[in-house]
């Protein structure tokens, strides 16, 4: 079977797009890289609007109800309008989430169930889409209802073809639009177990981005609903052919295909679509070997201080009894639950724990095997600076004609502090670490606990007898070469205006921290 | 001119977000041809029971005695739902010819059609007929006569009128075994045509206005 190993179109496209609003908006609220928590944003304002439309919607006359809405310019129809751009940039949303997922390689493994249950909540959302827009029997839902009953015809389902209700012989029943507002009500209480599952792997699940971002989109879709109202088409006529509708891309973007093709040809589709998504946790699964090797615990290191369950993003560390005569738990690492970010090799004082080749003395052994050879021929200070492998090329090479040692590690809170240490010890003028944007790290919480280990004192904490003057943390953001050269410049400006660092002799952390367990492992 | 610079940019990221507001909004409503300008169509549509064909005799006393006491019944038939032949033509031109059968595995179950044609707009002759394909009788059927002629005493004392009067109620229910209709029809652009049947006239009839609310 061919893997998709590389999903390279999907990742220069989405890395493009991530540039652009990078520029527009600046990291921080890039609304691209809270794509899945604007979703929830969106559901909730679905939801406010909805309960509105719900409370003046007639199942008896639904067009006449939809009209009269309209007609209400002080709420009704921008009520309407911002439930309906609502639910089009719900979908939107959704798609951006996805392919974010997708293109950053975040859907297989571990990710698996956040995969297919996202890809069941798009799919319930296009369907909730659907009802909302037959509700309305405006002619663009007279369409979506025909061709809706035209696929179900096709099933041995039903005695009396569904078509016939709109076949103009009567007028059509209330009971199916009480079906419609049944489904339509009835869907978002599932959208609320698809959300838990969707984030159910997760330790801290972030369902809302900042207040200001949620605020700034409420306030923009209402603005947009206002000055731009949603059009209402005319009044669905099962006797009248009309010559054209208004249909809604971002929900209903398949009917115009789905229209030409013969019911079982658009089954089979649908069915087509749904086991290639199945199939990508299967499709872009990698060798769990190397960099994507499951963490292992050394249970000789392991001091059972439960630091690592905790910075854990995955929740795929517990703390379980030990097999030997030592007093304290030891860390069992799930490694069906383990995505190899190496976040808890960060969190690991006596780095005792941590991806394959990532933990915190392997850490080390590079910087000696690789940096600190390079800082010691530099006659000048050069400073060190740390990218996650997700950081673009042209800003880590921008850094290296600016004189930086750059190097990579897989995500910035895989760092140990004591790297940190060893690097300023040994003469590094500073380190300055470039984690990804927040919302956009793929081990979730990386640049946080890289934060707080080192500023904050949190385990594993960057020494006090390090100036923290001379370590910063700076955010590294697609399109933002400016932002990235500007972080970096003030840093070694800063630096240079302390005094000169000298090595420190026979500086061997790893041995002071291994004394330290030695001591209490023969307790 | 920092200031002035970032003026500029929440400027452009205002413009920006409003230029995907609205293209948001203009792509929710999407003007996209379904029927066309100069479509019209004759739509026939109808739910009715198929008749039923059966053949009928009386049970012997004896035949009857053999059967279980819930179970006698005088006359006993057998048979089937009819099938029907639908033709359509307009201006002469022969549209639509085929076989309507009830619905259900055996098709015993009412039949429900559902057939649009598209024609041009304009005064149309609309030809149609549906009509049974076998032509053997329907519900009334031999076994009727043979009913009537036994006696209608002891446990049976009714049953054959009962037995008749229903086989009469679902051959009134059932569609007939020939309906025509053969009409000019002025078909205005976009316009629908809708042919159905009246269960009361037992008749095609031609609908061209907006249908009546269904009773609750």
């Amino acid at each position: 079977m061919t893997r998709l190993r590389r999903p390279r179109i999907a990742r220069r496209a989405l890395a493009t797009l991530d540039a652009v609003a990078n520029r527009l908006y600046g990291w921080r609220w890039n609304p691209l890289y809270q794509s899945g928590t604007v979703a929830v944003v969106l559901l909730l304002v679905l939801l406010g609007t909805g309960l509105y439309l719900v409370l003046v919607y007639r199942l008896g006359a639904p067009f006449a109800s939809m009209a009269r809405i309209d007609q209400d310019v002080w709420l009704g129809r921008w009520m309407r309008s911002l439930h309906r751009y609502a639910s089009d940039a719900f979908i939107i949303a959704a798609v951006i989430h996805g392919w974010r997922m997708l293109a950053q390689r975040r859907s297989w493994g571990p990710r698996t169930l956040a995969w297919v249950s996202g890809g069941a909540l798009l799919a319930a959302g296009l369907v909730e889409a659907w009802t909302g827009f037959v509700m309305v029997w405006d002619s663009f839902g007279e369409r979506l209802a025909r061709e809706g009953a035209r696929l179900f015809d096709a099933l041995p389902l039903f005695s009396e073809p569904l078509s016939r209700i709109f076949a103009g012989e009567d007028a059509v029943p209330g009971a199916f639009f009480f079906v419609n507002l049944f489904v339509h009500i009835g869907l978002p209480l599932g959208f609320g177990v698809g959300l838990w599952l969707h984030v159910s792997r997760l330790a801290r699940p972030t369902l809302l981005p900042p207040r200001v971002l949620s605020w700034a989109l409420v306030a923009a879709f209402t603005i947009a609903a206002i000055v731009w109202p949603a059009a209402l088409g005319d009044a669905a006529d099962p006797l009248r052919l009309a010559a054209d509708t208004p249909i809604n891309l971002p929900s209903a973007w398949w009917l115009p295909w789905s229209e030409q093709l013969a019911p079982l040809a658009v089954f089979g589709l649908v069915a087509a679509v749904c086991v290639s998504f199945l199939l990508v946790p299967v499709l872009t699964a990698r060798v769990r070997t190397g960099p994507l090797a499951a963490s292992v615990v050394d249970s000789r290191l392991c001091t059972g201080c439960n630091q690592c369950p905790q910075d854990c993003p995955w929740q795929a560390i517990t703390m379980v009894a030990r097999t030997d005569d030592r007093p304290t738990l030891v860390a069992r690492v799930d490694a069906a639950l383990c995505v190899s970010c190496g976040i808890c090799a960060g969190s690991c004082a006596p780095m005792g724990v941590g991806p394959p080749g990532h933990n915190g003395r392997d850490q080390m052994d590079t910087f000696r095997s690789f940096t600190l050879p390079a800082l010691r021929v530099s006659t000048v200070g050069r400073c060190v600076v740390y990218c996650c492998t997700e950081a673009p090329a042209s800003h880590r090479a921008a850094l290296r004609a600016r004189g930086a040692l750059v190097r990579e590690v897989p995500c910035a809170g895989n760092l140990h502090s004591s790297v940190v240490e060893l690097a300023i010890r040994s003469g590094a003028p500073g380190v300055l670490v470039f984690a990804c944007p927040p919302r956009d790290c793929a081990g979730r919480e990386g640049p946080r606990w890289l934060g707080e280990r080192l500023f904050n004192d949190r385990e594993a904490e960057l020494q006090p007898r390090v100036d923290r003057r001379r370590a910063r943390v700076g955010t590294m953001a697609a399109g933002d070469l400016s932002g990235t050269l500007a972080c970096f410049d003030r840093f070694a400006q800063d630096v240079a205006a302390l005094s000169p660092v000298l090595p420190a002799a026979d500086l061997d952390l790893e041995r002071e921290c291994v004394a330290v367990t030695d001591a209490g492992a023969g307790e | 001119m920092i200031a002035g610079r970032r003026m500029i940019r929440v400027a452009v990221a205002v413009l920006a977000t409003a230029a995907g507001l609205a293209l948001l909004a203009a792509a929710s409503a999407v003007s996209l041809p379904w029927h066309g300008e100069d479509a019209a169509a004759i739509r026939l549509s109808w739910s009715a029971r198929p008749e039923r064909i059966e053949v009928c005799r009386a049970l012997s006393n004896a035949e009857v005695e053999a059967l279980n006491e819930h179970m006698r019944q005088r006359v006993q038939c057998d048979g089937r739902a009819a099938t029907y032949a639908l033709r359509v033509r307009v201006n002469g031109v022969l549209l639509g010819d085929e076989v309507v059968r009830g619905g259900g595995l055996r098709h015993d179950r009412p039949l429900h059609l559902l057939q649009t044609y598209a024609v041009s707009p304009g005064v149309r002759r609309v030809q149609l007929e549906f009509s049974r394909r076998e032509r053997t009788g329907g519900d009334a059927g031999t076994g009727a006569s043979a009913a009537a002629a036994e006696a209608d005493t002891g446990i049976f004392a009714g049953r054959a009128a009962r037995e008749t009067s229903e086989r009469g109620r679902r051959t009134r229910a059932a569609v007939p075994p020939l309906m025509t209709l053969d009409t000019a029809l002025a078909f205005a652009p976009q316009q629908v045509i809708l042919v159905t049947f009246d269960p009361d006239g037992r008749r095609l009839v031609v609908r061209t206005g907006a249908a009546p609310r269904r009773a609750p």
